[in-house]
């Protein structure tokens, strides 16, 4: 392993691989307490320090600091890392891999500090002003021409199944980002701006990017993460390469489609919105083409689950994605929305794809990754084990507290008594929801608790890989 | 990482990648293959049943189709729209509430409480309305909230406690106006602090009485308060002006004041700075003249009305 470690030091560039892993554990526990300190606002609103600390100006840090900060450094440092190392070539252009680092840093910290100061675009997870949306473009090129420049360069002749999943995703993102932010400044020296659609068509490029966001950032990407770390874990070839290629296209050219289903019950036409319900039912299956893979991939070498947390990481990873897009599609049939829509639900179904799929898949990876770039061993496996249950039981607890303060809320708002009269006042429905929400704070609390775990174990793992290369160099020298 | 070599899994596609990644070349699992097919063919079911896929300016209609009663009264039927199914809805929501809507518009105020059930669909009813229209401001339980909203549980009525000024109160909405010193700019501190006794002692309050007896001078005299409050200080419905005898304060923290002397500087601060937030909302045009009854009906019965 060490030869093998310093030898791919020099084949690789690693660099830009661990600063990306660092700040993906960072902005994890930044995002996370964030989450933490919302969820914590909306159980007691007293918390709310006004006007900069309230919950409007605190939840887009929140998504964005777990999205674009954890999810974004996360595959930023796989994606470099599963590219090179699969194409046996030496990351294209270190200028620019390095430029794409220190700008998405400066991208998360302006649009955080923007937000504190009050300004946003009101676009869910598109909440970045005009001038932080060109900083974005223009960086997003950059890491395009790296990942592709080199896929270009590689010296295999096949193209890994991962690095499409990565491909896909830097160009519907390019494409998504692009389409949602089109607008017009007010003034070169102002951050607000005009957006170029009005109304139900806005809403509608909004959630075209919204769900979009979901499907190529957050599965498409994470897919691109699983296709590598799973069968690297196992040791085990992918279990069919044949569906992951007909679960890439599927999946691809279906989630472009299931935008219209968080507008259902609108002002947007019927027909969309039909669209948008069918296609998010035949992305079911393209969905679960990724479970299926991960998991069978796993077969044969079960016994991994006992022994190995970060398989076991992956491998709960990839339930909770079959899970969460098997309840996606069900969401958004036209009457489970109805009872689901704008209810806590919505919430829960979120987080058990961001916490469960994406965090975990990302957990996974880092604790296989990190080992490998500093070239040492994990410093406590029996600390991936603590991490890896605080993790559960966080999740549990907070989809649990949605979906029973979800579709009690939603029920309530719908009940009718004898009298045709609506039964319960909006404020009685918030009461009912406290002590669920309360049960949700707890629950990112205790994820929250994991990633400190995490976070104190790859220090420890990072400080020991440092140790053992000091005490190489002079020897070397 | 253990160095597998690649004889040992059979069956691959014969690509390796970074040492040790290869795929099984293994078909689509049957069951995932069929269901995918099932979805695609619900789809298309959907397809032909409902609004789908658009063609020119217009769109597939889908052969499902709707009736509802529309704006004007008139039964409609269409092609599936979730307009018509709203309409639907509501309709016959509002069908369960017509007859109890119209027994109410037809009975006199002073009959609601002769008709149990009545008053029951008022009680049910009303904790809704005022729930989502009047808490906000007079709190869920109708207890108000000190130096902002008036508790409308106790029997004390600012402007009136009739159904008649209940219902002129939703309608028209209320402005309570005191003015600064009463409008009388000449009034000294010592004068205001004299009034500020006097106001106290009405109610009961430990007041300095010699101070107190020259505010009572005041009070009818150079101060004007009697014009609004009256010369017995009960105030006056008509115009909102306080009953000052009683113990209860909206604006002056009177029950929070820790000793004799923050009572007096509390009332001393209304009677200097005077009032004009007492301001309650016009609700005609933002709820229907049954929903004005209806709350009408249920605040009465909230603190036991006059």
């Amino acid at each position: 392993m060490a030869a093998v470690g310093t030898a791919s030091t020099e084949q690789y560039n690693y660099d830009i691989v661990r600063k990306f892993s660092i700040m993906a554990l960072f902005w994890a526990v930044i995002g996370m307490l964030m989450g933490v300190l919302i969820a914590s606002q909306l159980a007691w609103p007293i918390l709310n320090l006004d006007p900069w600390f309230t919950f409007g100006r605190l939840r887009p840090i929140h998504t964005g600091g777990v999205i674009f900060g954890f999810g974004g450094c996360a595959l930023f440092a796989t994606s470099y890392y599963i590219v090179q190392r699969t194409c046996q070539a030496r990351l294209f252009g270190s200028g620019l891999a390095s430029y794409t680092f220190w700008a998405w840093q400066l991208i998360i910290v302006l649009a955080a500090s923007s937000y504190v100061l009050g300004y946003s675009q009101g676009k869910e997870y598109a909440e970045m002003e005009w001038p932080i949306d060109l900083l974005i473009d223009v960086t997003w090129v950059a890491y395009i021409v790296v990942f592709v420049g080199t896929v270009m360069k590689r010296k295999q002749p096949h193209i890994y199944v991962a690095n499409w999943f990565y491909i896909v995703f830097l160009l519907a993102v390019a494409l998504l980002h692009i389409g949602n932010s089109l607008a017009i400044p007010v003034g070169l020296t102002t951050m607000k701006s005009y957006p170029l659609f009005a109304g139900t068509q806005d809403a509608m490029l909004q959630w075209w990017y919204g769900h979009n966001a979901v499907g190529f950032f957050l599965t498409a990407a994470f897919l691109g993460m699983m296709y590598y770390f799973v069968p690297k874990q196992a040791g085990r070839p992918i279990y069919s390469y044949r569906l992951s290629i007909v679960h890439f296209w599927a999946l691809s050219f279906m989630y472009m489609w299931a935008g219209p289903h968080h507008l259902h019950w609108t002002a947007l036409p019927d027909w969309v919105s039909s669209m948008g319900a069918t296609f998010s039912i035949m992305l079911l299956l393209p969905s679960w083409g990724g479970m299926i893979n991960g998991i069978m991939t796993l077969s044969g070498a079960w016994d991994k689950l006992r022994s190995d947390p970060i398989m076991r990481f992956m491998i709960v990873a990839l339930s909770f994605y079959g899970m969460s897009t098997f309840e996606g599609p069900m969401m958004s049939l036209k009457d489970v929305n109805a009872l689901s829509h704008y209810t806590d639900w919505t919430v829960g179904h979120v987080h058990s794809g961001a916490l469960g799929w994406v965090a975990m898949i990302s957990f996974g990876a880092l604790y296989h990754m990190i080992p490998r770039l500093w070239d040492t061993k994990l410093y406590s496996t029996k600390l991936v084990t603590v991490h890896f249950w605080l993790a559960t039981i966080g999740i549990l607890l907070y989809i649990t507290a949605m979906w029973i303060s979800g579709i009690m809320q939603g029920l309530m708002w719908r009940a009718f008594d004898d009298f045709g009269n609506l039964q319960y006042s909006f404020a009685e429905t918030v009461a009912a929801m406290h002590p669920f929400y309360a049960m949700r704070a707890l629950g990112g609390l205790v994820f929250l608790g994991g990633m400190l775990v995490m976070v104190y174990n790859c220090w420890k793992t990072i400080a020991q890989g440092k140790a053992a290369e000091a005490a190489v160099a002079p020897a070397a020298a | 990482m253990s160095h597998e070599t690649e004889s040992k899994f059979q069956n691959t596609t014969g690509h390796v990648w970074d040492e040790d990644l290869q795929e099984f070349n293994n078909p689509l699992p049957g069951w995932w293959l069929w269901t995918f097919y099932a979805t695609m063919i619900f789809a298309v079911v959907y397809w032909v049943f409902y609004p789908s896929w658009p063609i020119g300016k217009t769109f597939l209609k889908g052969i499902n189709t709707i009736e509802y009663v529309n704006d004007k009264g008139e039964k409609k039927s269409s092609s599936w729209n979730t307009r018509a199914l709203l309409l639907q809805d509501m309709n016959e929501a509002s069908k369960a509430q017509e007859k109890w809507v119209s027994k109410l518009a037809a009975t006199p105020f002073d009959k609601i409480n002769t008709d149990p059930e009545l008053k029951a669909f008022v009680v049910s009813a009303g904790k809704v309305l005022f729930q989502d229209n009047c808490a906000a401001c007079h709190q869920s339980g109708g207890q108000g909230k000190f130096n902002f909203a008036p508790n409308l549980t106790d029997d004390d009525w600012i402007f009136g406690g009739s159904y008649d000024a209940i219902q002129q109160t939703l309608v028209n909405g209320r402005h309570g106006i005191m003015p600064a010193k009463g409008g009388n700019a000449a009034l000294t501190d010592a004068d205001v602090t004299a009034l500020a006794n006097y106001v106290l002692s009405l109610s009961g309050e430990q007041a300095n009485a010699a101070s107190a007896e020259k505010g009572k001078e005041l009070f009818a005299g150079a101060g004007v308060c009697f014009s609004c409050h009256g010369a017995d200080g009960k105030g006056n419905q008509a115009i909102g002006s306080a009953n000052l005898t009683d113990k209860i304060w909206l604006w002056a923290n009177v029950p929070g004041a820790k000793s004799a002397d923050e009572k007096v500087a509390a009332v001393k601060e209304v009677i200097t700075t005077g009032l004009n937030r007492g301001v309650m909302p016009v609700w005609k045009g933002r709820l229907s003249d049954e929903q004005i009854k209806l709350l009408t009906a249920y605040v009465h019965e909230l603190g036991g009305g006059k």
